[in-house]
C-alpha cells in the first residue's frame, strides 16, 4: 500500500471533476433544488380538503357537529345545498360532503344519529382526514348530550374507489404509466448515445437517410418494445397486484403507449446535448424528478402551492398521471372533457418532441 | 474536363473556433481515380473528406461531388464512406451490419460479395464486438462498398489491417477504380501514397503540393515520398 500511489488516483478523479461543470453542478445544485423544491412542496401547500355542508336539520344537534367541523384545521369548510354535492364532487372542488337530514336532531333524542358522508374517494390522502374530523366532531355532539348514550351510523358512501381503495390503489394508476416513461426514457437516451460515440450516426449521416427517416425509425423500434413492456405493466398491475381498475384497458393502454412514444422522444432529444453516457445518466434526475414530485403522482397538482401548480400545468407526465388516475379510478372514457385535454396535451408533446429531435440531429454531429 | 471530375473542390476554408482546419483548398479529382490525400495527424484531412460527404459545409469555396454541389443528401447513394474509427453496431453480425448499410442505401443484394472481398465470409455471423481491430476494420469497408458507389471516401482505411491484407486492399482498391469507382484515401502511411495515382500534400489546412507521386517527389528534389513530404512540409513534421 503506498500512500503516493492512492493520492494519485484521488488528485486525478478531482482535477478531472474540477473541469466536468456538469458533473459539479449535479453534485452541489441539484441536491438543493430538489430538497428545495420537495421542502416547498410538503411545507408550502397549506390547502386541506374542503367538505361541503348540507345542514337541513331544523334541531340544534346539526349545528353542533356543523359548528365542530367548522372548527377542525383538518378540513376546510363550505355550506352547499345537498342537490348539489355529487356534481361538485366530480368537478373536484369538494373532497367531501355532509348531509344532516331534517329530523337529524329528532333521530338523536334517540339515540341514533346517521349523518350523511358523501366521499369522492379518489385519494385515500384526503378521505382519511376527512373521515377523522367527523369523527371527532361527533365525539363533540356526543359529549353534548350527558346521559344519553348516542349510537353513531354514518353513512359514508363512496363516489369513487370504496372502503377498501387504498394507497396502491391510488399511486398504482400513476407508476402504470411513470414506470413505462422512466424506463423507456433511460434505454433510448444511452442507445441513441451509442450511436454517436460508437461513430455510426456519423455513418448514417453520411448515407441519403434523411434526418425524419432516423428519428421515425428509432422511435418505431423502441415503441415495438416500450408497447410489450406496457403490456406486462398492465397485465401484472391488474392481474398479480390487483390495482383498482373501473375503466377500459384498452383506454389504459392507449394513454401508456402514448406515454412511451413520448419517452422515446424525449430520449433521443436529450440525447443532442449529451456527448457520453455519463452525462446522459445526469439528465436523470433533472428531468425526471421534478417530474415525479409536480406531476401529481404523490402530492395531487391542487394541494401544490400555487407557483408550483403553474409548473405542474406546463409539465406533460401531469396530464399522463391525470388521465390514467381518470379512468382507472373514476372510469373516465373519452367523452369526458378532462380526459379529452389529458390525451391532447399528451399527443401535443409527442407531436412537439419528434419535430424537436429531428430539427436538431443534424446540428449537433458535427 | 469539370463534368469529367468526380470531385471538384474550389478554395474551400473552414474554421472550427480561433483553429483553421482548412484554408483555401482547391483540388479536383477524376472520375476512376485513385487520388491519395497525404498529412499529418491533425492536416485537415478528416475535415475535407467530412465535407465531401456533406456532413460539414464549407464556409467559404464550393465542393461539388459526381456534379452536385454538397451538401446534397441524394447524391450520397453514390457515396461509400468509411470513417476513421470502424463504425459499426458491435451487437450485431457481420453479415447484419453490411445487410444494415446495404439497406439504408437502397441495395439488398451484394452482401455476401462485401463480405468475401474483405475476407469475412467465415465470421460473417460473428458478433462484431467478438472481431479484432483489423477485422473490423475491414467489416468496416465492406459496409462502405456493399452499395457499390461511384465514389468511395477513405479516412485511414488501413490502420490496424496486416501488411497481407492491406496488400490485398490495394488490389481491390486498383480493380474498383478500373472498373470506374473513383477513391480518395487519406493516410499518412507512406508506401500507401506510392499506390495512389495522385496526391495532394496537406498541412495546417493548406495544399502544400499536388501531383503523382513522381511529379512530387520531382517538385521536392528527394527519391523518396517521405522525405519530399518532410521537405515540403518543411522541418520537424511528424509524417
Amino acid at each position: 500500500m503506498s500512500a503516493r500511489r492512492v493520492a494519485a488516483i484521488t488528485r486525478r478523479l478531482l482535477q478531472q471533476f474540477r473541469r466536468d461543470r456538469r458533473t459539479l453542478a449535479l453534485l452541489f445544485v441539484a441536491p438543493i433544488v430538489l430538497l428545495g423544491l420537495l421542502g416547498y412542496l410538503i411545507r408550502g401547500s397549506a390547502s386541506v380538503p374542503v367538505v361541503g355542508i348540507a345542514n337541513e336539520d331544523q334541531g340544534p344537534a346539526g349545528a353542533t357537529i356543523v359548528a365542530a367541523l367548522e372548527h377542525s384545521s383538518a378540513i376546510s369548510t363550505t355550506t352547499i345545498s345537498a342537490s348539489d354535492g355529487d356534481s361538485k364532487l366530480k368537478d373536484g372542488s369538494l373532497a367531501a360532503y355532509v348531509v344532516f337530514p331534517s329530523d337529524f336532531s329528532q333521530r338523536a333524542q334517540t339515540g341514533t344519529i346517521a349523518p350523511e358522508m358523501h366521499l369522492e374517494g379518489s385519494q385515500p390522502g384526503t378521505t382519511a382526514p376527512v373521515l377523522q374530523a367527523l369523527q371527532e366532531a361527533l365525539v363533540t355532539l356526543a359529549s353534548q348530550a350527558p346521559g344519553a348514550s348516542l349510537r353513531v351510523q354514518p353513512q359514508v358512501s363512496y363516489l369513487y374507489g370504496g372502503p377498501g381503495f387504498d394507497t396502491l390503489d391510488y399511486f398504482g394508476a400513476a407508476f402504470i404509466g411513470l414506470v413505462v416513461f422512466f424506463l423507456v426514457f433511460v434505454v433510448t437516451i444511452v442507445s441513441f448515445l451509442n450511436e454517436r460515440s460508437q461513430g455510426t450516426l456519423e455513418r448514417l449521416m453520411a448515407s441519403p437517410l434523411r434526418r425524419g427517416e432516423i428519428v421515425l425509425g428509432y422511435m418505431l423500434g423502441f415503441s415495438v418494445l416500450a408497447l410489450v413492456q406496457s403490456i406486462e405493466v398492465l397485465v401484472f398491475s391488474l392481474a398479480v397486484l390487483k390495482v383498482h381498475n373501473s375503466g377500459n384497458v384498452a383506454l389504459i393502454f392507449g394513454i401508456e403507449a402514448l406515454m412511451a412514444i413520448a419517452a422515446v422522444n424525449l430520449g433521443i432529444f436529450l440525447s443532442m446535448f449529451a456527448r457520453t453516457e455519463f452525462q446522459a445518466v445526469q439528465f436523470i434526475p433533472l428531468v425526471i424528478v421534478p417530474q415525479f414530485l409536480l406531476s401529481g403522482i404523490l402530492f395531487s397538482v391542487s394541494s401544490e402551492p400555487k407557483p408550483l401548480q403553474v409548473l405542474s400545468d406546463v409539465l406533460p407526465l401531469t396530464y399522463a398521471v391525470s388521465g390514467l388516475r381518470d379512468v382507472m379510478v373514476k372510469g373516465a372514457d373519452l367523452s369526458w372533457g378532462s380526459l379529452q385535454l389529458d390525451v391532447g396535451v399528451v399527443f401535443a408533446f409527442v407531436v412537439v418532441l419528434i419535430v424537436a429531435g429531428t430539427a436538431t440531429l443534424r446540428r449537433r454531429i458535427a | 474536363m469539370s463534368e469529367q471530375s468526380a470531385v471538384d473542390v474550389e478554395n474551400v476554408s473552414r474554421s472550427f473556433g480561433a483553429v483553421k482546419a482548412l484554408d483555401g483548398v482547391s483540388l479536383k479529382v477524376r472520375r476512376g481515380e485513385i487520388y491519395g490525400l497525404l498529412g499529418p495527424n491533425g492536416a485537415g484531412k478528416t475535415t475535407l473528406i467530412r465535407m465531401l460527404v456533406g456532413l460539414l459545409e464549407a464556409q467559404t469555396g464550393t465542393v461539388t461531388v459526381l456534379g452536385r454541389r454538397m451538401p446534397d443528401i441524394d447524391v450520397l447513394r453514390h457515396v461509400g464512406y468509411m470513417t476513421q474509427q470502424a463504425a459499426l453496431y458491435p451487437g450485431l453480425s457481420v453479415e447484419e451490419n453490411v445487410r444494415f448499410f446495404a439497406a439504408i442505401n437502397g441495395v439488398e443484394d451484394g452482401v455476401k460479395e462485401a463480405i468475401e472481398m474483405v475476407d469475412l465470409y467465415q465470421r460473417r455471423a460473428s458478433e462484431v464486438s467478438t472481431l479484432s481491430g483489423g477485422m473490423r476494420q475491414r467489416c468496416s469497408l465492406a459496409c462502405a462498398l456493399v452499395h457499390r458507389p461511384q465514389l468511395l471516401l477513405l479516412d485511414e482505411p488501413t490502420v490496424g489491417v496486416d501488411p497481407q491484407l492491406r496488400v490485398q486492399f490495394w488490389e481491390d482498391f486498383r480493380r474498383m477504380a478500373e472498373s470506374g469507382t473513383t477513391i480518395i484515401v487519406s493516410s499518412h502511411v507512406m508506401d500507401e501514397a506510392e499506390r495512389c495515382q495522385r496526391l495532394g500534400l496537406i498541412q495546417y489546412g493548406k495544399m502544400l503540393a499536388e501531383g503523382t507521386p513522381g511529379e512530387i517527389r520531382d517538385i521536392a528534389g528527394s527519391s523518396n515520398l517521405e522525405d519530399a513530404f518532410l521537405k515540403l512540409a518543411g522541418t520537424g513534421v511528424r509524417a
